[in-house]
């Protein structure tokens, strides 16, 4: 009797336990895999907004609320530098992370400011503050001497006419294009009318000293092998 | 693609997928192919020119890529083939070049004359500094002439600066503001392993599975370092746990976050040896074979009076002693002491604990600038050395530098009164080997210690000391108690000679001020945390007269008559200098990488042997040094074992009271790098951070009605300082404590900070005294 028992328990267990598991995989929903664009890893970053690419293409030009290059340049001391944050910072205690990226990693218009928050091309790394500073106050310690070079030109580093211009910039940390070349935050100068060739660096090298010298190569065997 | 003949045809058929993938990638870069093309017709203005130097600013020693152009420096950028920063920067680094350009610059020597600054050529100013040096040791003796130095002196300016002062003239008195910042890290290190500087290195970042930040606010004073664990945490999901008594940036981006009373952490770093020892977490074997156990004096006081002196006496104990003694500091009786609960002590104990678990640990100021400094130092080797958990990648106690040469100038080449390049003025063989190589007679060299920085002071103030040279550093506002050493450089007959690049308070109180040239205005090394030496080139003219410190030492020995020590030639004269620096640490346990191999890389990591850095010195496996042939070999002392400190509590040296209620803790914040001097002038910086503030708990802000922007009152036994408050802001410190940052010379918190200093480093204590605040 009691075998009879301990046998129609186990059974009930057995079923209760794969009838769990069942319910288990009901109520899981596969995930499909996003198609993602085949890259290069070393390019990897040139196409991180690149799902984007045709909304931007598509997107109209609000003429009223573009940033212009002179102001793009006001905020950085120099070409490539970090630019200090232009707006107050509610947020004190913290190192910005979600924070900031709440706007900055995919951008839009904010109201209070009148304008569209800039999309950073490093979302990544998240001790923003480390490198962004909020502005206090215009006055100077003391003035300074430091010569602020013109920034780089726009459009005019073509090798010949008409053809793709190289870029001007360093890529350290701005490897994605399209976060500062495409979008509404985008600088008016820099708007780029073909967002949707994502693969940017197809066209457009960047320019020497990016890169290391390399001597010129010399056959020494003379392609006896 | 040849050799693949022999692999199977599988293989063969993936590796040609492989191929045909990579040419269609490189027809995808028709620029490659064009590049000549491509650059002509290209504006002018892509001609920058990057050289690599070490940053300017604090310890970590980013590399950094600097742009000039027609002579001028208008670009930085981060290397990305550093092993240190991997071409991420912070704010300071990525705006320093502006440090070079500030308005104020001193351009020409200034001599005072009836107590106005007159301009002089440098050669006369040098000529001055000579004669008096020789006039007041004649008059006072050699050691009524002292200098003055810092963790911010290249390796060749603290290197003359010793051989001059210690070599030739035969006085100890030299200094350098490390005192200020490291001098605990090395007492930490010379009595627990007998060697200084660290053993693991910044590699173990990438490693370890939890890092204890102790009192270390990283997120702002070592932010690229911290964005490393950020990163690690994404990729790894490793723990931060912030351990601190103080609620910073830090606190908010870490996992977890422990405040502890002030000065109690000396309670929970035992109570987590107790809990390591208790659980069965030892790990025996490693402690048996690597560990000694030793106690030394107790109740040693905290040096406020003149002439103070303290010497310890270590005595060897057993484990079961040491165990007697941790049973004071079970988690609940540490726990009435530091305020922090059981179970948190409890969980950062088990991260310890935890056999599969590697733990990096990292602090700076916070064990360091304490009145029982050295003794928390031990406290945290303690618990690594009881869990096996150091010199091995991912287990690393890190003591971190705030300076870029802390480590390469002070430490190293040893500009402190009882230091050499290669170890101690007491040991007869290190004077000897000095004295060889510096071509000095060995009686040169006096065997005993004079002053260490705060002592240096008095002695300036009591008149011991009649001449003091200051370089690279600003005293005037980063001594504790400042009024009475201010009051004593001024008094009659002092003479204060100050090599500086700005005006600042210090040399305010100079009689001559010399123009130096900074950085990459001159050559020179810098020497980083993770005991890295980075070579950084000229590359900009300095402005006007200005000198780098090297020259003008060196031209003020050859006045002095040291022709013959100082022969080096003024083009090669910095190269030189490394060279014979380099032979004060030949051996393996010490020897520097040669200039040809830092010109060439990021710099190398001592011990440089056989042409490889050593990066986890002390384990066999790492560390060409160790002979023992067990896996690990602390060769710093004689047995080649560790020691396991037994460092009790004991109270600060001023602790709130009824007249006093508050705590005062100060420090620094990420926009500026020590006194402001530099950072003040880079507008962006100045214009985020324009000055100091008294930041306070909001509980007590709202008991006291004081919001943000008030004026607030702080007063101490020392005097008083009004300061505009910061409630909520930046960081919030924890009920009945307060927070000020140092940078700012128009409100000088150092007025009112107490002298108080670790007896064994003689590193003062700016973290803790007794204050009143009141709404002004």
């Amino acid at each position: 009797m009691i075998s009879i028992l301990v046998l129609l328990f186990i059974g009930f267990l057995i079923n209760w336990t794969y009838s769990y598991y069942k319910g288990l995989e009901e109520a899981y929903i596969p995930i499909h895999d996003v198609k993602e664009i085949p890259i290069i890893p070393s390019e990897k970053k040139v196409f991180e907004r690149a799902e984007y690419a045709l909304d931007y293409l598509n997107m109209p030009r609000d003429e009223n609320h573009q940033r212009t290059l002179e102001t793009y340049y006001d905020n950085r001391a120099y070409a490539g530098a970090p630019p200090s944050i232009p707006h107050p910072v509610k947020e004190k205690l913290g190192i910005g992370g979600n924070i900031c990226l709440q706007c900055h990693q995919n951008g839009g218009f904010v109201d209070k400011f009148n304008a569209y928050a800039p999309v950073t091309p490093h979302p990544e790394m998240i001790n923003c503050k480390q490198c962004h500073a909020e502005q206090q106050t215009q006055t100077e310690f003391v003035a300074s001497n430091f010569y602020k070079r013109p920034a780089p030109e726009v459009g005019n580093n073509n090798a010949l006419p008409g053809s793709p211009p190289a870029i001007p910039h360093q890529l350290q940390m701005r490897e994605n294009c399209l976060s500062c070349h495409a979008g509404p935050a985008a600088v008016k100068e820099l708007w780029v009318d073909h967002p949707e060739r994502i693969n940017c660096r197809q066209c457009h090298v960047p320019m020497r000293q990016e890169v290391e010298n390399v001597q010129r190569f010399i056959r020494t065997n003379n392609g006896t092998q | 693609m040849y050799t693949s003949v022999h692999t199977d045809r599988r293989d063969f058929i993936k590796k040609m997928a492989v191929l045909s993938a990579m040419t269609a990638a490189a027809g995808m870069f028709p620029g490659i192919v064009f590049a000549e093309e491509q650059e002509r017709g290209i504006p002018a203005d892509a001609n920058l020119d990057w050289k690599k130097a070490p940053c300017r600013f604090c310890g970590v020693g980013c590399s950094v890529l600097i742009g000039t152009e027609n002579g001028k420096a208008i670009a930085v950028k981060g290397d990305p083939k550093s092993p240190v920063n991997k071409g991420l920067c912070c704010v300071k680094g990525y705006h320093s070049i502006l440090a070079l350009y500030g308005k104020d610059r001193l351009t020409k020597p200034l001599v005072k004359k009836n107590g106005k600054y007159v301009e002089t050529s440098m050669k006369e100013a040098l000529d001055l500094v000579a004669s008096k040096m020789q006039k007041t040791i004649k008059d006072h003796g050699k050691d009524a002439v002292s200098i003055y130095g810092s963790g911010q002196w290249t390796i060749p300016d603290g290197y003359v600066a010793s051989k001059l002062f210690k070599g030739c003239i035969g006085t100890n008195n030299v200094e350098a503001n490390a005192r200020l910042c490291m001098a605990t890290a090395v007492t930490g290190f010379l009595t627990s392993f007998g060697l200084d500087e660290p053993m693991g290195c910044y590699e173990d970042i990438d490693y370890a599975d939890t890092f204890v930040l102790w009192g270390n606010n990283m997120a702002e004073m070592h932010p690229v370092l911290f964005s490393r664990l950020l990163d690690q945490r994404q990729k790894r999901g490793v723990k931060i746990i912030d351990f601190a008594t103080r609620t910073t940036r830090t606190s908010m981006a870490a996992d977890k976050s422990i405040l502890f009373n002030p000065q109690s952490d000396l309670a929970v770093g035992n109570a987590i040896c107790y809990e390591i020892i208790n659980n069965g977490w030892m790990n025996k074997t490693f402690v048996e074979e690597h560990c000694n156990f030793s106690k030394g004096l107790t109740k040693m006081g905290y040096g406020l009076e003149d002439n103070y002196k303290f010497a310890d006496k270590p005595e060897t104990i057993d484990f079961e002693d040491y165990k007697t003694f941790l049973e004071d500091y079970t988690p609940e009786k540490a726990s009435k002491i530091s305020g922090v609960s059981v179970k948190d002590i409890k969980y950062l104990a088990a991260h310890f604990g935890d056999p599969n678990t590697k733990v990096m640990s990292f602090w700076c100021m916070g064990p360091n600038q304490h009145s029982r400094g050295t003794w928390m130092n031990n406290i945290i080797y303690n618990i690594h050395l009881l869990t096996g958990k150091i010199s091995s990648p991912g287990n690393s106690p890190f003591s971190l530098t705030g300076q870029p040469s802390a480590c390469g100038t002070v430490r190293e080449v040893g500009t402190l009164t009882h230091k050499l390049p290669h170890g101690v003025v007491m040991n007869k063989e290190h004077r000897e080997l000095a004295a060889k190589i510096w071509d000095v007679p060995v009686e040169n060299i006096d065997p005993k210690p004079t002053y260490h920085t705060v002592e240096m002071f008095r002695a300036l103030d009591r008149g011991d000391i009649r001449f003091m040279w200051i370089q690279v550093t600003n005293p005037m506002v980063t001594m504790p108690k400042l009024k009475r050493y201010r009051d004593g450089a001024k008094k009659e007959g002092r003479f204060i000679v100050v090599s500086d690049i700005y005006p600042t308070p210090t040399t305010d109180i100079a009689d001559v001020i010399l123009p130096s040239a900074m950085w990459i205005e001159r050559e020179g090394m810098y020497g980083n945390s993770e005991r890295r030496t980075q070579y950084f080139e000229q590359m900009v003219e300095p402005p006007g007269e200005a000198m780098s410190d090297t020259m003008q030492l060196l031209e003020v020995a050859k006045r002095m008559g040291f022709e013959k020590q100082f022969y080096y030639k003024d083009e090669t004269h910095i190269e030189e200098i490394y060279t014979e620096y380099r032979k004060h640490h030949e051996g393996k346990k010490h020897n520097m990488a040669p200039l040809e191999v830092l010109k060439a890389q990021s710099g190398a990591m001592w011990p440089y042997v056989d042409g490889k850095s050593t990066q986890w010195r002390f384990n066999a496996k790492y560390d060409p040094a160790c002979t023992n042939g067990k896996d690990f070999h602390f060769y710093g002392k004689k047995d080649g074992k560790a020691v396991i400190w037994q460092r009790p509590y004991e109270p600060a040296a001023e602790e709130p009271d009824a007249e006093y209620p508050y705590w005062l803790g100060t420090g620094r914040v990420v926009e500026h790098w020590h006194t402001g001097s530099m950072t003040r002038r880079i507008p962006v910086l100045h214009q985020a951070m324009p000055h100091a503030y008294v930041e306070l708990n909001p509980g007590d802000a709202k008991r006291l009605q004081i919001r943000t922007g008030d004026m607030v009152k702080l007063t101490t036994r020392r005097g008083e300082i009004t300061l505009p408050a910061s409630v909520n802001e930046r960081a919030v410190p924890a009920p009945m404590q307060v927070f000020v940052p140092f940078f700012d010379e128009k409100m000088l918190i150092n007025e009112i900070t107490l002298d108080s200093f670790c007896p064994i480093s003689k590193e003062p204590d700016y973290k803790k005294c007794a204050v009143n605040i009141e709404k002004a």
